[in-house]
């Protein structure tokens, strides 16, 4: 929790639930982490998809050849450094979850995830 | 970037973070219409087959059958894990990104809730000395910070409970349904209306639109939730009044209110606290003043389904609920009555889920 009489100033991060390691409820942790894989994933698609929608319609509003102007396209450095940033931490969001929890045997699993004790 | 608002919903400072949002806003309403029946069906089906081969003993009539077998059964369920993966992600997903995107408009949040104070001081009430106490201090729902620790939790709690409603309550449409269907006194003299444990107000100022004539306050806890709750009223042009303080020790006058409501805030405080809430709330109606409550199901005596008990449990443990299954085991009607109210059904809500009582203080 935030240190008490700091309440104007806002932290950038912040959280204990949704930090740590989380939380797993398979028997192979590996089946946590493929869908927690394919959630960012799907999430990632949907915002892209979203994206080139509203560009594509952008676009034609101003009569811009879109296709073509694309496949034209080719990035300067600081473009090509700029996108791999961006995709180290795409990749981070998706494939995260395989190094927060490198193992099922997690302290506090079975008390906190599966309430069978 | 300030992107300004949908509705009276913020929107998420940028289309990345609102497009990702909107996905997971889906996948939620994915995972709870569809998903939690399926666990329910799957694990009701399983339980029954172990009840018959006298896996699990029936209980006697009257008795549930004990949460832990239930949880057995249950767990030997492929889908029970991944419907339990799937509602915990979303969660984080939810609650990582709401925040990641609204702490890059951080400084202009926190300017427009002071300038509201500025503007309207006489419709904002916190006491720099209150301390609130560790029982409230928790990341109820895993929200970061909690109601109490963020000082930007106000909007993030907006934007991920606009979430968790399922894209339902975007306009406040929750609240503006139970705001109508809260109880009026007998006698229709309503001068002075009460929303405890408001959180933002979304209810609190659909009570001033229903009833403009009346003073209407909404008093919480959490001064992130207040300072918003007011921003957002004062924003809107609502004349509502806002109060950090404990349900428990609100400072209001004895025969003070004519109506207060009560919104899922019970299942949120241990039972000892829900005890003091009740007496506060007595002591601050006016005889013949009515209690509007919705709320967890209580008091179990078999109406509460298996798969719902599984969830409750669940919930509590993986959606930090610490104080949700005691008071979903407490007699909460007889705990009213033990503190002097007249205890009757509620008008329903379009959430089924929730129990609506009306506690009248004897006039």
């Amino acid at each position: 929790m935030n240190a008490p009489g700091s309440m104007n100033e806002v932290p950038e991060t912040l959280g204990e639930e949704i930090g740590g390691n989380g939380r797993v409820y398979f028997e192979n942790v590996v089946i946590d982490n493929l869908i927690d894989a394919l959630l960012e994933l799907s999430g990632a698609v949907w915002t892209h998809h979203d994206r080139v929608l509203v560009l594509e319609k952008v676009l034609a509003a101003k009569g811009i050849d879109v296709s073509d102007a694309i496949e034209a396209h080719l990035p300067d450095d600081a473009e090509i450094a700029a996108r791999a940033a961006e995709r180290d931490a795409y990749v981070q969001r998706i494939f995260g979850s395989f190094i927060r929890r490198p193992t099922g045997d997690l302290p506090g699993r079975q008390a906190e995830s599966q309430g069978d004790n | 970037m300030e992107r300004g608002h949908i509705g009276i919903l913020p929107r998420p400072t940028s289309l990345a973070d609102e497009s990702y949002l909107e996905f997971v806003t889906t996948f939620r309403k994915f995972a709870i219409q569809q998903g939690f029946p399926t666990l329910a069906m799957t694990g009701e089906a399983a339980l029954e087959k172990a009840l018959e081969s006298g896996q699990v003993a029936r209980p006697a009539e009257g008795e549930s059958v004990p949460l832990g077998e239930i949880r057995k059964v249950f767990s030997k369920i492929p889908f029970v894990p991944t419907w339990q993966r799937f509602v915990r992600s979303q969660q984080e997903m939810m609650w990582r990104r709401t925040r990641e995107s609204f702490v890059k408009t951080a400084d202009k949040t926190m300017a427009d809730m002071a300038a509201a104070e500025a503007s309207h001081p006489e419709r904002i009430d916190i006491d720099p000395d209150f301390v609130p106490p560790d029982y409230t201090r928790c990341e109820i729902h895993c929200q970061p910070g909690g109601y109490t620790d963020d000082p930007l939790g106000g909007l993030v709690y907006h934007y991920g409970t606009k979430i968790f409603y399922e894209g339902f309550n975007d306009q406040d449409e929750v609240h503006v349904e139970l705001a109508e269907r809260t109880t009026v006194p007998d006698d229709g003299k309503i001068e002075r209306i009460l929303d405890i444990g408001c959180s933002i107000g979304q209810a609190t100022t659909v009570l001033k639109d229903l009833y403009p004539d009346a003073e209407v306050t909404g008093l919480d806890v959490g001064l992130p939730m207040i300072r918003y709750a007011h921003m957002r009223a004062v924003q809107r042009g609502k004349d509502v009044h806002f109060k950090q303080a404990l349900a428990e020790d609100t400072g209001y006058p004895d025969d003070h209110f004519d109506m207060v409501l009560s919104y899922i805030i019970f299942h949120e405080v241990p039972v000892k606290k829900m005890r003091e809430i009740i007496a506060e709330t007595f002591r601050i109606l006016r005889p013949g003043g009515k209690f509007s409550i919705y709320e967890f199901p209580s008091n179990d005596k078999g109406q509460v389904s298996a798969s719902q008990r599984f969830m409750i449990d669940y919930d509590s443990k993986n959606n930090n609920e610490p104080y949700s299954p005691a008071f979903v085991a407490s007699d909460f009607k007889g705990i009213l009555e033990e503190g002097g109210f007249v205890v009757e059904p509620g008008p329903a809500l379009s959430n089924d889920f929730l129990q609506s009582l009306v506690a009248t203080k004897p006039a």
